[in-house]
Formats: C-alpha cells, structure tokens, sequence
C-alpha cells in the first residue's frame, strides 16, 4: 500500500462516494419510517398473498411481511441497496484502474519507486474502503431509524448486522471480479461494458432462476443465489459458512487482479 | 548508465522494435531522433518497465528495466511524451503526491523549478493548457534531482523563451553529470544539448553516432534568392547541388560543404537567404537510404 496514493485517491473518489451513502442511507431511513403505516394496513399480505408465487419471490415476500426485519430485508436490501451497490462497485472499480490506464495517468504512478503491486493493492483498497463505509453507514442509519424513529417494531440488531456483513462479502467478491476485469484491460469502456454486463447476467438469471421450480437449476450458475436477504436476516444461512467462501473467493480475485497487472503490458 | 541490448518487441511483423542495441553513458545527454511512429515511446516505454520484451532487453545502472522497475524507477526522473495526470487536482497537489509517492520532502528544488519556469501551481489540472501540462511535467520530472533523466519529446508544447529555459536547464543537469535521454522528432533540438545520437526510423536503428558526425552528414537546403539572373549561371557552374526555382531563386543543398557555400554566395548579389524546413528523411537521406543498422 502506498498511503500518500491511498489519501489522495479517496480523496478524489470522496464525492461519488459521498452521493452513494446519501442515496443508501436516505432510503433506508425513508422506509423505515413508513414501515409502521404498512405494517397497521389491513389486508396488505392478503393482496401480496394473491400473487404467484414466483412473483413473490422476486420482489421479496415469499411470506408477506410479519416483521421489521422481513420488511427491510425484502424492501430495501433484496432491491434497492442490491443496485446502488451493483453500480458503485462497477464505476469504481473500472475508475480504479482501467481509466487510469486508457488515459495514460498510471504512467506517473508507476514512474515512482512503488511496484505495480504496490499500486493495484492501493486502488483496491479504495473500492474495498468505499464499499465497507457504504455499508457501514447504512447498517448505522438502519439500526438508528428503527430504534428513534419508530416505536413498537423490534429489529433484532444482532442479524441485522449479519446480514450486513453478509451483503458486504458479496459485493466484496462482484467487486473482485470488476476489479479483476478493470486490471486486465486498456479500455475504459470495455472494461465498463465486460463488468456490467456480466453482472447483470448474473441477476438475470437469478430472476430467472426464482420465477419457477423448472429454472431453478439456473441459480447454480450465479453469484446472487448465496444472496437471500430475508433468510440471512432470520438466521436461517449459514452465515459462517457462506461468509468464509465469500472471503476466500474475494480473495483470490483480488490476488489474481494484482498478479495480472503486474504482468501485463502496459500501452502507457 | 542506460544500456538497451538486442531490444526486440513486435506487434506486427513490420511493427514493433527490432534488435535495437545502444548505450548511454554516464553524463552523456543522448538524443533518440525519429518520425512519428518510429519507436521512441515504445522504447522509452521499455526503459520504464511498462512493457515487457520479446526478446533482449535494457537495463538502468545494470538494473533490468522490466523485472526491477520500481527499483530503477529510483534512479528516473521521467516525462511522458503524452501527459496525462490524475483528475480532479491542482498542479501543487500533483506535484505533492509525487513526491510523497517518492518519499521525499525536500521542496527546494521544486520551488525553485515552479519559479524558472513561472508556472501558476494553483490552476486546477483540467483547466491547463498544453504548455502549463508540460511545465508541470517537467518539473514533476527533474524535482526530486534524478540521476537518469527520460524524456520523450520535452519541449512540445513549449513557447520559444520556455524552451530556451528549458535547454539552458539541460545543460545545467548535463554540467552535474546527470545521464539524459530525450526523443524529438527534430534534429535542431537534440542538436543543441546532445553528446550523442540514435535515429530510428520503423523500429530499426538506421545511425548512432556522435552530434559532430551527424552535423557533418546532415543535409540543409538553402533557399537563395539572387538580384541578378548571371548569378543564377554562377551558380549553377559551381560544385554544389543545385535546383533553380523560378528566375532569380535557387535551391543549394549543403551537407558538410559549408565553406564552399558561403564562398560561392561571396560572388553574388544576394537579396535573401532562408532555410527551408525538412522532415528527418530529408536531413538524413544518407541513413534512411542505406537503411541498415550501423553499430
């Protein structure tokens, strides 16, 4: 890690970043606050009751809603955080490296006594920094609405923040994987397009694969199968389990980043 | 100090580098001369560790330039030929990072160059012109008192009075025995500082050879512009090469012959004189003719 790199590069990255905490933690008080006009509404889990049952799966309420927790964890974090986090770790990740490679500004970092190593190491722990203070902040304002801001609706802290930490590791490893992409290419935007494009194939198909029994098979094949917000936030994951794979897989796809950009030719 | 040794790197069979070999010895200020598109960034690049060799390689205080890049990158003091710096900073803040990149906090030398070459460090990056964006480059380049100095293409850019501040600072690297390499497209700029000089042209090594020599060999043509037609018959009865260009107007091609040249225009009437700028081929032709690499 080169620090002075480290303080400069958040610097710079402090606005976009800024806007992704606002956005996370603007909705997630938002819909906190609403929860209680929700939970008094009569008949509310009878119409969702009504609709298929892949339809319910897909925006999140296999069962209705019987809990804050159930609430936050279909409304906000099986929708809404799922994106802000999506587009954050793509733009960044390919900001981190690509760009400055296509744009020629890597020549003056490498043109210092710091390895390429060194480098890429520093830029992905911009992302990883940006992403733990998204969720940071959102599992903070979360825990602080629900206790203020409404009265009468538990949320059990404990599994909130597991399914925090939980919600961080996946991104941590999609973060791996653009990151991987970004230190590979000397386009910005094929860098942009390859990472978007495949995680949105891999949301595509956990759509598909939730919509019916017969395309379940399809969830095997992408990264947001170990992503079910409501039965990480009842503890009924194994939380330890998926947790370590998610570590060890963001590990060597980061591992990987750094080994690729060391190698590579550099068109700077 | 700088040794490049059977250099090779292809992109396609015709482009690329191909067994390039020169040396640059320690307190010698090289010029690396070739057209657009001759190898002298994918040189430099090489030089810098940025990309790896099919074949051969170079090395910096016998330090191998790709395997031990951030080490050489000690020794370097390096301006792009294209410069791009990070966005969103202001040219201090640039120059900062830099420094503290290197670990070093000595602004002195810093000052003194933001000083000579009267740059507002203030201005934000994106808002720079050409030549602000070199002067920062430069000085990004010779701040932290290099012992090698990299160059691709220093004075692009660069008005006039800059860029005598800026020879008049090589020569002053050059006094304190700093190795320098700078490319340029142009004979009359590396003409000015350099020891020594290597003219690629196609990724090849057509000539190495000391400034001297090379000023020797190379080919100027005058336009002389005569007030008598009987000078224009003066001068085409003498030796040297000539080509009439309209009644009293006549090229005179000069290479070494210098003195006769001026002898012959004694005989005349002369209104005007005037070089005509030439593209490499033109100044070289004795090189890009033969196309083989001399060692």
């Amino acid at each position: 890690m080169s620090w002075p790199l480290y303080s400069s590069m958040m610097k710079s990255h402090a606005k976009m970043l800024g806007g992704f905490i606002y956005g996370a933690v603007a909705y997630i008080v938002l819909i906190i606050w609403i929860y209680p006009s929700i939970a008094d509404m009569k008949g509310f889990n009878d119409m969702i009751n009504a609709l298929p049952e892949g339809m319910r799966k897909l925006i999140g309420m296999e069962n209705g809603i019987n809990s804050l927790a159930d609430y936050i964890a279909g409304e906000f974090y099986g929708m809404l955080f799922l994106i802000i986090l999506m587009v954050y770790v793509i733009l960044t990740s390919t900001r981190l490296m690509a760009r400055l490679v296509d744009q020629g500004s890597m020549a003056y970092l490498l043109a210092t006594p710091n390895s390429r190593l060194k480098i890429a190491a520093t830029q992905a722990a911009v992302i990883i920094t940006g992403l733990a203070l998204i969720v940071a902040f959102t599992t903070l304002s979360g825990i602080a609405a629900s206790e203020w801001l409404i009265s009468g609706y538990e949320l059990d802290v404990a599994s909130f923040v597991t399914l925090n930490v939980l919600t961080f590791l996946i991104f941590l490893v999609i973060a791996g994987y653009c990151f991987f992409i970004s230190s590979s290419f000397n386009d910005e935007k094929k860098a942009l397009g390859i990472s978007a494009g495949l995680t949105l194939f891999f949301y595509m198909l956990n759509m598909a694969g939730k919509l019916s029994e017969d395309t379940e098979w399809l969830l095997n094949f992408t990264i947001f199968k170990l992503y079910d917000p409501i039965k990480m936030i009842n503890n009924e994951t194994d939380a330890l389990l998926t947790g370590t794979m998610l570590v060890m897989a963001a590990l060597v796809l980061f591992g990987g980043s750094l080994v690729v950009f060391k190698k590579r030719n550099l068109p700077l | 100090m700088i040794n490049v040794k059977k250099l090779t790197k292809r992109f396609t069979p015709e482009k690329g580098l191909f067994d390039l070999n020169f040396e640059v010895k320690k307190g010698e200020v090289f010029g690396y001369i070739g057209p657009n598109g001759a190898g002298k960034s994918t040189t430099i690049r090489h030089l810098m560790g940025f990309m790896k060799p099919d074949d051969g390689g170079s090395t910096i205080n016998d330090l191998d330039c790709w395997a031990k890049s951030a080490e050489v990158q000690k020794l370097i003091g390096y301006l792009p030929g294209e410069i791009v710096f990070l966005e969103g900073m202001n040219g201090l803040d640039f120059l900062n990072l830099m420094q503290k990149m290197r670990k070093q906090n000595v602004p002195q030398k810093r000052d003194e160059l933001i000083e000579r070459f009267q740059l507002d460090v203030k201005t934000p990056i994106r808002k720079m012109s050409k030549g602000m964006k070199q002067k920062v480059g430069i000085i990004a380049a010779f701040m932290h008192d290099p012992e090698v100095l990299i160059l691709d293409e220093p004075t692009s850019g660069l008005d006039p009075l800059m860029q005598r501040v800026f020879i008049d600072l090589i020569l002053e690297e050059k006094q304190r025995n700093k190795t320098i390499l700078m490319s340029s497209h142009s004979f009359q700029e590396i003409e000015r500082t350099c020891d020594s000089a290597g003219i690629i042209k196609d990724g090849r090594l057509v000539a190495l050879e000391d400034i001297h020599s090379l000023r020797t060999v190379q080919r100027r043509v005058f336009e002389v512009k005569v007030k008598k037609e009987s000078d224009v018959e003066t001068i085409r009865q003498s030796q040297l090469q000539t080509e009439v260009m309209g009644k009293k107007t006549v090229h005179i091609t000069v290479q070494g012959n210098d003195q006769e040249f001026v002898q012959l225009l004694s005989h005349c009437e002369v209104e005007h004189v005037d070089t005509r700028p030439q593209d490499l081929e033109d100044i070289f032709m004795h090189y890009y003719d033969r196309k083989e690499v001399v060692k």
